[in-house]
């Protein structure tokens, strides 16, 4: 066999195959260039701040100085309070809180997502049966749902959990459902070829192909329930990030409030990446492919 | 010489649902391969080639007449015929060497663990892989892909190898280079082999008959042997005369059809 498109072995005269370059500086700024921007960027970024709050141009109560600010959140980060002890602002005990419902109703929603999102995939009696529902439920904005739980649940955490459930679910559902419906024909027909009996085309063709689906499914379906988490603890209870902003902009605490925006950025940022890496290495051929 | 595939009468279509209409693909298709023969199935597109062969592979059934293999109704798909595509069909979330290991996963060979790993890297070794084990497919360039549909389908040494213009999306050299290759894995593993081009050149260097179907609904037009001196590729064929002569008559087969396509693709 010839071989016409692997790399060749031997090169008796000219120059090796694959030669090494010396690292220049040019390469280094490509590298870490971008970090050192970024890092300048956000360092002007609070300065800027720091300086307009410092000249008192805007009233402190609405923008408070980023020193502040940071005070905050180092204070906040660093030490626990109990839930009475709000004002002093233990933002770990509450952001732990949060994490810890919107865990619950991710697990909750992937579990129930899933599989009816498989299903409807698959079969279409299901899908029938269960379409109008999910249509008319995800196309409509999950909040107006709110007071009907609290009328059902309270202001408990059953009812922040389900309203987390609810805003993460459909996403979840929906694109589980596109991953089955759009798996492509000729992976089926080759597996079909090669003996693939109905139960293994959704083992090892449909199912894998629709993972990645599922992944982004739960990506967007985090940043639903995060919408979901802040909006709950708006309403009801006496714990969370949501509760805590409420609470701070209550009693004029700005540094607080401010300080609780930006962990929630932190997080969401994170946990937008979280799932990001968790596509890229259970699916590297989707980034590639531009799907 | 013994049949191994024979087509009898057969009438094969789909039906579009959205449409309610049925389509006829495939009209009155009689033909009989021998065991070992290389069967190069030519005709514009839409005649459906493509049909008969997934009428062979089992993944549709003729409205009527019967294809036998070995003397038995083809009734779905077998261990005894694999088929190499021309997207190339392969598992995206899989690598080399678990694309070609797929067919001992889907049905049982009754091969040992062992016996399977060795199959899979002989053929990972014969299509000229050896250190792409690991790789993803979308690691790899077009030839190569296909290289990978070709030891998948050679793995469970089939029978009969279907080939769906498995050569149409590589570039122009790559594909002089794999015919090459493809006629002299077939010399070693003396599989009877039903493929479809839409180049003339690839049947006639790789055909031992070329099957000549009209446009749609396909009928046989002309069968043309092609007695040219194998192995083709080390001959240099395409510099005799009879291989311009054959060319000369298959185009003359072909090219009335060709217009009607491009005609009926325009209306």
């Amino acid at each position: 066999m010839s071989v016409t498109d692997k790399p060749t072995a031997r090169v008796e005269a000219g120059p090796p195959r694959l030669q090494e370059l010396e690292v220049t500086k040019k390469d280094l700024w490509r590298e870490y260039g971008p970090w050192v921007v970024t890092a300048l960027n956000l360092a002007t970024f609070f300065a800027v701040w720091e300086l307009i709050a410092r000249l008192g141009w805007i009233n402190p109560l609405f923008l408070p100085k980023a020193s502040d600010m940071f005070a905050a959140l180092w204070e906040g980060l660093t030490t626990t309070a109990g839930p009475g002890a709000v004002i002093s602002g233990s933002i770990r005990d509450h952001v732990l809180w949060s994490l810890r419902n919107l865990a619950v109703g991710m697990v909750i929603a992937c579990v129930i997502g899933i599989p009816f999102g498989l299903l409807m995939g698959a079969n279409r009696y299901v899908d029938g049966l269960l379409s109008p529902y999910v249509w008319a439920i995800s196309s409509m904005p999950r909040i107006a749902l709110v007071p009907l739980l609290i009328l059902f649940l309270g202001f408990s955490v059953q009812m922040q959990i389900t309203v987390i459930v609810l805003s993460a679910v459909f996403p979840i559902m929906i694109n589980a459902w596109a991953g089955v419906k759009t798996t492509d024909k000729s992976l089926l027909a080759a597996a079909k070829v090669f003996g693939a009996k109905r139960r293994q085309l959704y083992t090892k063709v449909v199912f894998p192909y629709t993972l990645p689906f599922i992944i982004a499914g739960i990506q967007q379906g985090i940043g639903r329930g995060l919408v979901g988490v802040i909006i709950a603890e708006f309403l009801g209870g006496s714990r969370g990030m949501g509760y805590l902003l409420q609470r701070s902009a209550d009693t004029f605490n700005s540094p607080l409030m401010y300080a609780v925006l930006f962990v929630i950025v932190v997080v969401s940022l994170s946990l937008i990446q979280l799932t990001r890496w968790a596509e890229a290495r259970i699916a590297p051929w989707r980034r590639l492919e531009g799907l | 010489m013994s049949k191994t595939i024979v087509a009898e009468n057969v009438t094969v279509g789909y039906e579009l649902y959205r449409e309610r209409q049925r389509l006829t693909a495939l009209a009155d298709i009689t033909l009989s391969i021998d065991k070992g023969e290389f069967v190069v199935l030519v005709g514009p597109s839409g005649c459906g080639k493509t049909t008969f062969i997934n009428a062979i592979a089992g993944l549709v059934k003729p409205w009527s007449g019967r294809i036998l293999v070995d003397g038995r109704p083809v009734e779905g798909p077998g261990p005894d015929r694999a088929m190499v595509f021309q997207d190339y069909a392969l598992m995206p979330w899989r690598t080399v060497e678990a694309n070609v290991r797929l067919p001992f996963e889907l049905q049982d060979h009754g091969l040992s663990k062992e016996e399977v790993e060795r199959r899979v890297r002989h053929y990972i070794r014969l299509v000229d892989l050896e250190g792409f084990e690991k790789s993803y497919p979308y690691e790899l360039s077009g030839g190569m892909k296909q290289r990978v549909g070709i030891a998948r389908a050679l793995v469970s040494e089939p029978d009969i190898l279907l080939a769906d213009e498995p050569f149409a999306a590589v570039d122009a050299m790559t594909r002089e280079a794999m015919q090459a290759e493809l006629e002299k894995l077939v010399a070693e593993t003396h599989q009877t082999v039903v493929f479809i081009t839409h180049s003339i050149d690839e049947a006639i260097t790789l055909g031992d008959r070329v099957v000549v179907i009209s446009y749609r609904p396909g009928r046989i037009k002309d069968i043309v042997e092609v007695d040219l001196p194998r192995p083709r590729f080390s001959y240099d064929v395409k510099a005799l005369p009879e291989y311009g002569a054959l060319r000369e008559h298959v185009w003359g087969l072909v090219k009335d059809e060709a217009i009607r396509t491009a005609r009926g693709a325009w209306t």
